[in-house]
């Protein structure tokens, strides 16, 4: 049962360092949010194998559904903000977003 | 079957990552939350599932695409061509950590079985109420904010030194 | 019952928006001025004496039944819900005036009272996830609070604040799911149980790793502080003044520390590497905020160097640097937000940031002038302001534990500190006006109130200290020194 939750936390840290690196490397603003999400999935994953090692479904899944509303909420704010921004810059460059400096 | 659902999931999500369409790569995203909703089934996390394939396969799908295709038109974004290259690597080494991390941890941890009794509504309503407040706290915030992004008119704004 | 702290801010904001519709400013503004008030007044009325002999925790009940919401409060939780009311009572009232300007006032206040729901909901909560989850409802909403100009420094910066708020968030909830897949609880008490049985070190070193970066980005310690320069200049002047007054601290000081110091329990390099991160956000925070221009990019700059204090006094974990470091928290929650409202009033009556431009501004803003030097002073640890006992306090601390290098550098911090301080004073409102700035006004009424309001409470605190000390920090600062042993006394939950 708890190699079974050390296997899903291996796949947790690949997911999201997968993430991390599209944070990391990536250039378009609605790309970095994908990153967002993956790390997100990673997250939910994290915590249902935890319940599940732990025989605690129901608490899990309780916070995985918790954690997936507050994703929404942040994923509708992000993309509210990129197409504000896009209605300035006509880009989804974040290359473009260097008016803050110093 | 566990193993191939979730190098399914990883593989997707490289692809939603590393496609150059922004439209593939939410549906690659998609499909990934697809894999991890049947991931979670096989845990018997049916509640879980079902929200993932909901929401976040659907719902946040759906948000993506109307996003890109309203920002759609514009400049394309270029994309440094040396991701096909450095990725692997940087996955190569990645797997490599994990696996040494992961084998130095097996038998590490002591099983604790907690028991737990009772349908998942009355866990979510009995033993986590709190997180009920919580999440109509954020989904107030987030419409908020959205209203608020959105808002037109009335606006004699100072910001922006162009 | 505690719990109102939380729901009546909730609920307000839900209201906002059909008050919004019934009229424009003025419904909004005064339910928005009451409920802040009301939760000030009743944070010292009656949530004090319930904790006369140390934490409570509170049951909710839903129509008579009791339900599984246990709110704990003691004194730390109490004197963080007294900080919030406080700046968030000056905010309201100085947004009287000052959110004229942006329109859609409704919206406004019902972003920042779900903010301040949020906060308030972090700081009662017994429970890690729970902590993780009104920490996002209060980032949401500074989010576009940040962005509510709709410019496009604002969108940029807002940008900037979701990623990295984003990651810090992942980083904090992946430890939480770790954390309870070790011990299967969640609660402050089940987890700290469930670790002192487990004895794994590897896996708790690298939860607290990872509840370093996250809380360290949320906190904006050197080295995560990259996006706080760019987020608290560009927001609403009474939206810098929270996030830099009281949002950083609420998210990031309290969160940390409570699990760090209640949870986990403080270790010796949990200590050397608060202390080291904290001692590198003094200097780099204050060496930044030397070279710039633009009056409220330096007060950010000038908060990352702060809050550099409040974690060194809190990482030395001994009783008296505790004690030193809540009181600056508390101090800065106060001068930094005043100096935030002060920036806010100055650009409003000039159009701009730039301190070149300024000058001279003295003889037009009489009242904003010396407000604001009173929190200048104040901050740069001018005795007998309110700065320079906490200052004392932890530079006493660091010296009874043995760090005399560490003193020595935080002394050398404040200098600096009082350095750019007067840069800012002499280039904003002292020598010769300006011939741009012959028709600037002083502030309006509301604005100079709530400036006013906080420039009196740093004079008076700095005078009667030690009795501030005696009865608001003591308690908060005793459920921190006694470590994880406070919470395994509520092992119940």
């Amino acid at each position: 049962m708890n190699n079974m939750w050390i296997l899903n936390m291996g796949f947790v840290a690949l997911l999201i360092c997968t993430g991390l690196y599209c944070l990391l490397t990536m250039k378009n603003m609605v790309k970095l949010l994908i990153g967002v999400e993956i790390i997100a999935k990673g997250i939910t994953l994290a915590l249902i194998a935890s319940g599940y090692a732990r025989d605690n479904m129901l608490v899990a899944q309780s916070l995985a559904i918790t954690v997936i509303v507050v994703d929404v909420a942040v994923i509708a704010t992000a993309l509210a903000i990129i197409i504000s921004i896009n209605r300035h810059t006509k880009s989804l460059d974040v290359r473009k977003l260097t008016k803050l400096k110093g | 079957m566990h193993l191939f659902l979730m190098i399914g999931l990883v593989a997707f999500s490289i692809m939603a990552v590393l496609s150059r369409d922004l439209l593939r790569s939410a549906i690659n995203l998609a499909v990934a939350s697809i894999f991890l909703a049947i991931i979670f089934f096989r845990m018997n996390a049916v509640y879980a599932g079902v929200f993932e394939v909901s929401v976040v396969a659907g719902l946040i799908t759906v948000l993506f695409i109307t996003a890109i295709a309203l920002t759609r038109g514009d400049q394309e974004v270029v994309e440094n061509k040396r991701h096909l290259l450095i990725f692997p690597l940087f996955f190569l080494i990645l797997v490599i950590i994990d696996i040494l991390v992961m084998k130095n941890l097996l038998g590490k941890i002591p099983a604790m079985v907690s028991s737990e009794t009772g349908t998942f509504g009355e866990v979510l309503w009995k033993q986590r109420t709190f997180d009920l407040i919580g999440q109509i706290g954020v989904i107030f915030a987030g419409v908020l904010a959205v209203l608020a992004l959105f808002r037109q008119g009335e606006k004699n704004h100072h910001g922006g030194k162009e | 019952m505690i719990f109102l702290f939380i729901i009546v801010p909730l609920v307000l904001a839900a209201l906002m928006p059909l008050l919004g519709k019934i009229s424009k400013r003025f419904l909004p503004d005064l339910l928005a001025n009451a409920t802040m008030l009301f939760l000030l007044v009743f944070s010292v009325i009656s949530a004090k004496p319930l904790i006369a002999n140390g934490g409570v925790i509170q049951q909710a009940f839903w129509f008579g039944a009791p339900i599984n919401i246990r709110l704990l409060l003691d004194g730390f939780s109490l004197f963080m819900l007294f900080t919030i009311s406080l700046v968030s009572f000056a905010v309201t009232l100085y947004s009287i005036d000052y959110m004229e300007q942006y329109g859609a006032k409704a919206n406004y206040y019902a972003l920042l009272l779900l903010m301040i729901a949020g906060m308030n909901g972090l700081v009662l909560t017994s429970d890690l996830f729970n902590i993780y989850l009104f920490l996002e409802v209060a980032a949401v909403a500074s989010y576009a609070l940040v962005a509510f100009g709709q410019g496009h420094d604002e969108l940029e910066a807002s940008f900037k604040y979701l990623m990295l708020s984003a990651v810090a968030s992942a980083f904090i909830l992946l430890s939480i799911a770790i954390i309870f897949g070790l011990t299967g609880g969640l609660g402050f008490g089940a987890v700290a149980s469930g670790l002192k049985t487990l004895n794994i070190k590897y896996v708790v070193g690298f939860c607290s790793g990872l509840f370093l970066m996250g809380f360290g980005l949320k906190t904006a310690l050197v080295p995560f502080h990259t996006w706080l320069p760019d987020a608290h200049p560009s927001a609403p002047a009474p939206i810098s003044a929270m996030l830099s007054g009281v949002l950083i601290k609420v998210s990031g000081v309290y969160a940390m520390m409570r699990i760090f110091l209640n949870v986990f329990g403080l270790t010796p390099a949990l200590t050397t590497v608060l202390t080291v991160l904290g001692m590198a956000s003094i200097f780099v925070g204050a060496l930044a905020a030397l070279g710039q221009k633009d009056i409220k990019r330096m007060l950010a700059y000038s908060s990352i160097s702060q809050v550099g204090y409040v974690i060194l006094g809190l990482g030395i974990g001994t009783p008296l640097g505790i004690i030193g470091g809540l009181f600056h928290l508390f101090n800065h929650a106060l001068f930094k937000s005043l100096l935030f409202l002060n920036a806010g009033a100055v650009e409003q009556s000039t159009g701009t940031r730039s301190l070149d431009q300024m000058g001279g501004l003295a003889k037009r803003m009489p009242l904003t002038a010396a407000t604001s030097a009173i929190g200048s002073l104040s901050i740069a640890g001018v005795p007998p302001l309110n700065g320079f006992w906490s200052k004392l306090l932890i530079i006493i601390a660091l010296v009874q534990a043995k760090m005399h290098v560490l003193a020595f550098l935080a002394v050398l911090g404040s200098v600096i500190t009082l350095w750019y301080y007067l840069v800012l004073q002499h280039n904003a409102f002292f020598g010769k006006l300006n011939d741009t700035w012959k028709s600037v006004k002083e502030a309006p009424f509301w604005m100079s109130a709530a400036t006013v309001m906080l420039a009196l409470l740093c004079i008076i605190i700095g005078l009667v200290f030690p009795m501030i000390i005696h009865s608001w920090l003591q308690p908060a600062a005793d459920v921190l020194s006694s470590g994880v042993a406070v919470t395994l006394n509520f092992i119940g939950f």
